[in-house]
């Protein structure tokens, strides 16, 4: 093959700081909408499992209104459609970058809070009520430790997504590392040094990142639920 | 009800109604009808203790799962067309829209065999014996037996991934291809192009490119798509349950 034989992994070595810039934009980014996602996951994710009234209903909407619409389609709202809104909504490309990833994020993670925190036995709840912990102490104490680790696994499925999902704003030019990648492609044709590069990151940090799932699984696995 | 839209608009609404919904419709049909039979034969292929089968099924499964859809996608659409002058299959040479519902397909058929694998196993074992004592081999027993009892199982998740491919296939619109977020692309490209009325010598457009109407409206049709959709995964889930 001679696809195989033209393979020059030093196109690749002489190209790496590029590469690297790129992936740290994807790290970034990737960063950035993983810990805003736990932020809006865990604080609508408590108010969606305990009902607490308008919170509750609007997140319900928001989680409906992003779980139903493609990313990408989302990615082109905020890039094109916002600063045409008004001048106050006007960011720097990365600012919209990881806004998008985040907010797409936040919703699913909100879901997946909700689903942790509503498995936490409610008699574990009443229990801390009736030994006198106020609403916030029960949830502080009890069913955010709890529900927490319930969650986990769905909840890194989500970041898995999220950092998957930096390789779509390719589309809106944020040179990121699939950004980078292409670019060089288009000027140099070395294509399977590019797709090589592109797909073994990407597998190297979404199996890195699933093999964590795994680890944490057995390690934070409730002790009933073994 | 076109003709009560603001006068620009008209063209940008019948050009996404008209050839974009057509599109989204063939990338996402396509895409799921092949990640079906695929999904399911590999995933039903994942149950039988043959390991070098299984390893073979288990990482196709994880490197089209772990990949970025859209990084599977420009392996197929760059990467492809360099094999065929090597392996002189022109077949290899992908348009857009193909190589999109194959990147999706791949995808999609990863999802559903891991899905079609619990369903399988979830079928009691005596259903397999009991068809193995009536006589019929492995492809019989699966085919007439097993499977169809675990293709009902299938079924939330199978609804859940439409969703997923008809949102994913807005991918597509990478490459060019016109399916309808490409389509409200163009649109609002062609609005920010000033034109000049040839009788009344008028200056139209070029001002606003009506980006957040246009994208607004996108994302309001592909909720009106997906939402019932979700609803519908949710009702069969909690069917199936009882």
């Amino acid at each position: 093959m001679t696809v195989l034989a033209n393979f020059d992994w030093s196109y690749i070595w002489e190209h790496r700081d590029e590469l690297r810039h790129g992936l740290r934009l994807t790290l970034e980014i990737s960063a950035i909408g993983i810990a805003g996602a736990f932020a809006i996951g865990l604080t609508l994710g408590a108010a969606r499992a305990h009902r607490i009234p308008v919170i509750s209903q609007l997140a319900g909407i928001y989680v409906e209104l992003i779980r139903n619409t493609p990313i990408l389609v989302q990615i082109f709202l905020l890039f094109f459609g916002l600063p045409r809104l008004s001048e106050h909504l006007k960011f720097e490309p990365f600012t919209y970058a990881w806004l998008a990833v985040m907010i797409w994020g936040g919703a699913f993670n909100t879901e997946n809070f909700r689903a942790g925190f509503e498995a936490v036995p409610a008699r574990y709840h009443e229990a801390a009520l009736a030994l006198g912990f106020s609403r916030i102490r029960a949830f502080l104490n009890i069913t955010l430790p709890i529900g927490f680790r319930i969650s986990l696994p769905s909840t890194i499925n989500t970041y898995v997504s999220v950092m998957k999902n930096t390789a779509l704003l390719t589309a809106v030019a944020i040179p990121e590392l699939t950004n980078t990648a292409l670019d060089l492609l288009s000027t140099d044709f070395r294509t399977w040094e590019m797709l090589f590069v592109l797909a073994a990151t990407y597998l190297a940090l979404v199996w890195a990142l699933s093999g964590l799932i795994r680890l944490l699984e057995r390690r934070l696995a409730l002790p009933e639920s073994t | 009800m076109l003709d009560r839209l603001p006068h620009w608009a008209e063209p940008v609404a019948d050009y996404i109604l008209h050839t974009g919904v057509k599109n989204t419709l063939i990338i996402a049909g396509t895409s799921v009808f092949l990640s079906l039979v695929v999904g399911v034969l590999l995933g039903t292929l994942l149950t039988i203790k043959f390991v070098p089968i299984r390893a073979a099924i288990r990482s196709y499964i994880e490197i089209w799962r772990g990949l970025p859809i859209i990084v599977t996608i420009f392996i197929l659409f760059f990467g492809l067309p360099t094999l065929a002058d090597e392996l002189h299959i022109e077949a290899l040479r992908l348009s857009e829209i193909k190589a999109a519902i194959l990147g999706l397909s791949l995808w999609g058929s990863a999802q559903i065999a891991e899905a079609t694998r619990g369903a399988v196993q979830s079928i009691p074992r005596e259903q397999h014996e009991a068809s193995a004592a009536l006589g019929f081999g492995w492809v019989g027993r699966h085919v007439n037996v097993i499977l169809p009892q675990a293709l009902r199982r299938l079924l939330p998740p199978l609804v859940s991934l439409s969703v997923n491919v008809i949102q994913n296939s807005t991918l597509a619109q990478i490459l060019g291809v016109p399916e309808i977020l490409e389509t409200a692309e163009r649109g609002t490209e062609r609005l920010s192009i000033p034109t000049v009325d040839p009788v009344t010598l008028e200056v139209e457009g070029g001002v606003d490119n009506h980006a957040f109407e246009i994208y607004g409206a996108v994302f309001v049709l592909f909720f009106l798509i997906s939402f019932p959709l979700t609803r519908l995964a949710a009702f069969l889930e909690r069917r199936l349950v009882v």
